[in-house]
């Protein structure tokens, strides 16, 4: 596996991409073009649409690292593999009916070199599936009457599109976490080493992975969380906003 | 002549294991293609190899053997197998798995057809029918993708010919056994 170094952390090479992308290590990297107007609404299509194919990328490699999941998993993950493409297909298709296009503007490739450097499937479940969709259950919640009230209802109704099959994504892997934990405790180390490791990739690159969003309580009910897991991440998101207001405050 | 469930057993474990390759093949490929409408063909079309891998599982424990039961391929078609899961450049890829792989999947699949008994093993008969129109799809999406994208085609015909005949040189099945010689064993 090809490595490179960011901030001093050593993470998964990136994963091929065509000419035309310029590749920038973090999302910080990219000037965020502010407000819901076109330009903006262009470059979250083009980040988006490289999410997309990102998760793609994470669910083949599961395929592939672990060749003696059981059959159940794998069967998932190549569906999943199919959703996500349709899902950069949908944004692409938005993105160039705005009148954007593919590599209009840098990309950051971070989720696949965090999570290819897991090395259980259990962990970079706990990691791709129930923090990282899972977190995008919320963002979506947050980003469809933004979409909706800049007049952009194709756009969001591609992300409820989205959100649907993602929360199908988050429940499988929320299930399958079960099921390995359960069959055995060992594997509960295996997640605790992959939670580290997100953390101590986010302290690195500076990410605050709650920031500002609030959590959506519907869909991770919906995708298998239990009432205290969903309680568990609105008290770190409350205790992130505390935080953030005192901040502001000094 | 009704093949025996054993010889229909080993057919459709073996087509299932080249269904699980094609799946991890292109699974793997995804990561390592520059070009995004491929890796998205290939994500979506691993799916269509994971179904039927699933399918054909299905059958083998209908027939005298596990759930989900692989029998590897006949030593020449796994070599096959292997020069095609080592090539890298984007058009061989897609020359490889379009031209020569599929389309080798879908005769396999007509020759069993031609020899299996439609009422003995409907079940198998109406997986395969179903997949011959899945592999139909797949091509055509192919067509369409390189139409549109004309840098992936492969120009080097030489290539795309000599894998063709790797493929048509080998029975994937790694033990075949006729009827008579079936029967002969058992008596």
């Amino acid at each position: 596996m090809r490595t490179k170094r960011v901030r001093g952390i050593e993470v998964r090479d990136d994963p091929a991409r065509e000419p035309c992308f310029e590749i920038v290590h973090l999302h910080e990297d990219i000037p965020d073009i502010g407000g819901m107007g076109i330009e903006h609404r262009r470059q979250r299509l083009h980040r988006e649409y490289n999410q997309e194919v990102q998760a793609i990328e994470v669910a083949a490699i599961c395929i592939t690292d672990f060749p003696d999941a059981p059959w159940e998993l794998r069967l998932e993950l190549a569906r999943q593999c199919w959703d996500e493409v349709r899902h950069a297909a949908l944004l692409l298709r938005r993105l160039q009916a705005l009148g954007g296009h593919k590599g209009q503007y840098p990309i950051a490739n971070l989720n696949w070199s965090l999570v290819g450097m897991i090395d259980s499937l259990v962990g970079r479940l706990a990691i791709q599936h129930r923090t990282f969709e899972a977190g995008s259950l919320d963002v979506e919640a947050v980003a469809i009457p933004l979409f909706r009230e800049a007049g952009d209802d194709e756009t969001a109704d591609a992300m409820e599109v989205i959100e649907a099959d993602e929360i199908h994504h988050v429940r499988f892997g929320n299930e399958w976490v079960k099921r390995f934990t359960d069959a055995d405790p060992r594997a509960v180390l295996e997640i605790a080493k992959a939670v580290a490791w997100l953390k101590r990739v986010v302290a690195a690159t500076g990410g605050e992975p709650l920031h500002d969003i609030p959590t959506e309580r519907d869909a991770r009910e919906l995708a298998g969380f239990s009432d205290a897991e969903i309680g568990e991440v609105e008290r770190i998101e409350q205790t992130i906003n505390a935080g953030n207001e005192c901040s502001a405050g000094k | 002549m009704i093949l025996s469930v054993k010889e229909r057993g080993q057919f459709v474990a073996t087509m299932r294991h080249i269904n699980v390759w094609l799946m991890e093949t292109m699974a793997g490929w995804v990561p390592s293609t520059p070009e995004m409408e491929v890796k998205l063909q290939f994500g979506e079309h691993l799916w269509d190899a994971a179904q039927h891998a699933d399918a054909l599982g299905k059958r083998t424990s209908e027939l005298r053997m596990p759930l989900h039961h692989n029998l590897p391929p006949a030593k020449e078609y796994i070599d096959f197998l292997n020069t095609v899961s080592g090539v890298e450049p984007t058009q061989q890829r897609l020359a490889a798995i379009y031209d020569v792989v599929l389309p080798g999947l879908a005769a396999h699949y007509r020759r069993f057809l031609d020899k299996t008994d439609s009422l003995a093993d409907a079940p198998t008969v109406r997986i395969l029918e179903r997949h011959l129109n899945d592999i139909d799809r797949m091509l055509q999406s192919n067509r369409d993708m390189c139409s549109d994208l004309p840098d992936l085609f492969l120009n080097d015909k030489t290539w795309i010919d000599a894998l063709r005949e790797q493929e048509a040189r080998c029975d994937p099945v790694a033990i075949s056994i006729t009827e008579p010689e079936a029967r002969a064993v058992e008596a």
